[in-house]
């Protein structure tokens, strides 16, 4: 069985030559992952993308047409970078116009993955949700508290949507190498091998050499071991690379958490085929009872505006500490003058060049730069309260005296204009648990659609 | 006496999920991964004394396969926290970089 993931991640791109030399060669499923959480907490609170329209609808307009022309499925999963209700609903809308503009029909499962905070609500008051790591417990407040929460699926749901015999599975929130990982599994290969050889392939151009960009992997599944090589003629995998991908955003490249159970790689055998695959054996799938899924979520924190500014004045790099201690206390007499009280908007000030990338674990702990960054932002209930304290701190930054003061026209260095940086509501991770179920369906209803033109019975 | 940073080939940091930070220390090849497994540098105490963690907080897996050692630690914040500073957790790694190896 052969696999194609197009890209580590849709609208990130591929090459066409790499696509379409994959697809001649016959595949069984075309995938591409469209999501992470790595830009952070914001894309799933306000349920936008972090990729554009137009590379999205680039990488999937190949895709679809491929797969519908040579009746092979194409799986999206993680739609429109955080999986929640919105982010499928963007996708679904490029899918339905690419089917428009090229004339094209077929079936797809969209597959929901956004949670009610009844369901969450629930599983908690069972004792069925735990935390992931460093966060507290969740509670009830908490989860009425959130904006939005997502569980992440298995193979489960898409196996699902292949029995109904879809062209195209559209899913929410979902582990990457499930998107590889489900077709294989129901049709009896090793579940082991189909989750190790989807945890490679899902990042797709990360395991390939020369590394420009992003581009097509494939992946061969036998009964027990698989083959990764990549999509383009002129580049290779080598024995190193995909070892070393299961290191890659995971705690252990031993045991991979994935839902329903942990797949384990220490009995792993990894050898060079021929110049530019590579074959793996030896992955074990140990399913995990009860089947757990993973639950991220984000509050709103209230509205962010941003300022940036250097600074080269010897006498403020010295006393820089002092100087925003100072400025603070202004900003906060300043703001009880409009009637804003210090509980109403957080001002944090990063000054780059003394610690700001690392805080108080750099063991670095007393540079001399000769100039410092300062990035200062505001968060606040409403925009207008944000842009006004801002505005404060800027005049106190760019005004307050300190000791030695010469450069009594202006403190700082302020590269733009306006120099104030609104930046809409922003978020922070409130749920980062997993939960328990008794179905691995339940939270993801399925319904079928069909887009675009319609030849009558199929 | 060479430093950790003279002798391998990646030192990286990245998000593991929101609320840890992980450290790859990659070699070239099996010699230079030996040498710093036998010195024994990289270990729970000294990454902890290091970031300012207690031990228990750091765990350090050597995988053989890849001449690769990982290190994992939590997270202050999670990431895109308000105080949170490195949201894809990708400059964490700098302070392994001096660590010295004897020879």
């Amino acid at each position: 069985m052969k696999l194609l993931a197009t890209s580590g991640m849709l609208g990130y791109g591929y090459t066409e030559e790499a696509f379409q030399r994959a697809v001649d060669q016959g595949m069984d499923m075309i995938g591409c992952d469209g999501g992470s959480m790595d830009p952070g907490p914001y894309y799933l609170g306000a349920g936008t993308p972090f990729v554009s329209r137009r590379a999205t609808k680039r990488d999937l307009g190949l895709m679809i047409q491929a797969g519908v022309k040579h009746a092979t499925p194409v799986v999206i999963g993680s739609a429109g970078g955080s999986g929640g209700a919105p982010h499928v609903a963007w996708t679904q809308s490029i899918i339905e116009e690419i089917a428009a503009e090229n004339n094209i029909g077929f079936r797809m499962a969209v597959i929901d993955a956004e949670q009610s905070h009844a369901r969450i609500k629930q599983a908690i008051s069972t004792g069925r949700v735990q935390s992931l790591g460093p966060i507290d417990e969740l509670s009830a407040a908490t989860v009425d508290g959130s904006e939005r929460i997502v569980a992440m699926m298995g193979v489960e749901p898409l196996q699902a949507a292949f029995n109904e015999g879809v062209d195209v599975i559209l899913a929410g929130r979902c582990s990457d190498a499930a998107i590889y990982a489900s077709m294989p599994i129901a049709k009896g290969i090793d579940a082991g091998l189909a989750w190790h050889m989807g945890k490679i392939i899902e990042c797709a151009g990360q395991v390939v050499e020369p590394r420009v960009g992003q581009d097509c992997v494939i992946g061969t599944l036998n009964h027990d071991h698989f083959v990764i090589e990549p999509g383009h003629a002129d580049k290779r995998c080598t024995r190193m690379k995909i070892a070393a991908h299961t290191l890659y955003e995971n705690p252990s490249p031993y045991e991979l958490k994935e839902p329903g159970g942990i797949l384990h790689t220490r009995e792993c055998s990894y050898d060079q085929l021929d110049e530019r695959s590579v074959r793996v054996s030896g992955s074990q799938f140990v399913p995990h009872s009860p089947y757990t899924v993973k639950l991220e979520g984000v509050s709103a924190l209230g509205f962010r505006t941003v300022f940036v500014a250097g600074v080269r004045d010897p006498d403020l790099v010295e006393g820089m500490e002092d100087f925003v201690a100072e400025c603070r206390k202004r900003v906060a007499k300043e703001a009880a003058s409009m009637g804003i009280s210090e509980h109403e908007y957080t001002l944090t000030v990063r000054i780059y060049g003394r610690g700001a990338v690392m805080g108080a674990r750099d063991p670095v702990s007393d540079p001399h730069p000769h100039e410092l960054g300062i990035v200062a932002d505001v968060i606040a209930m409403d925009e207008d309260t944000s842009r006004a304290i801002m505005a404060k701190a800027r005049y106190a930054m760019l005004h307050t005296d300190f000791p030695n003061r010469k450069c009594i026209s202006g403190n700082l260095a302020i590269p733009f204009s306006p120099s104030d940086m609104p930046c809409g509501q922003t978020y922070r991770f409130s749920v980062w648990h997993t939960m328990e179920l008794d179905d691995p369906l339940e939270p993801f209803p399925m319904h079928i659609v069909n887009v675009g033109k319609q030849t009558g019975q199929r | 006496m060479s430093t950790l940073g003279e002798l391998a080939h990646v030192v990286r940091s990245k998000n593991a999920g929101a609320l840890y930070y992980t450290l790859d220390v990659m070699f070239a090849d099996e010699a230079l991964y030996n040498k710093v497994i036998a010195s024994k540098v990289l270990n729970p105490t000294r990454i902890g004394e290091l970031y300012q963690l207690s031990a228990n907080a750091v765990q350090v897996i050597n995988y053989d396969v890849a001449y690769a050692i990982k290190i994992t630690i939590p997270r202050d914040y999670p990431s895109g926290d308000p105080a949170c500073n490195d949201v894809y957790g990708a400059q964490q790694h700098a302070p392994l970089l001096g660590i010295e190896v004897p020879d």
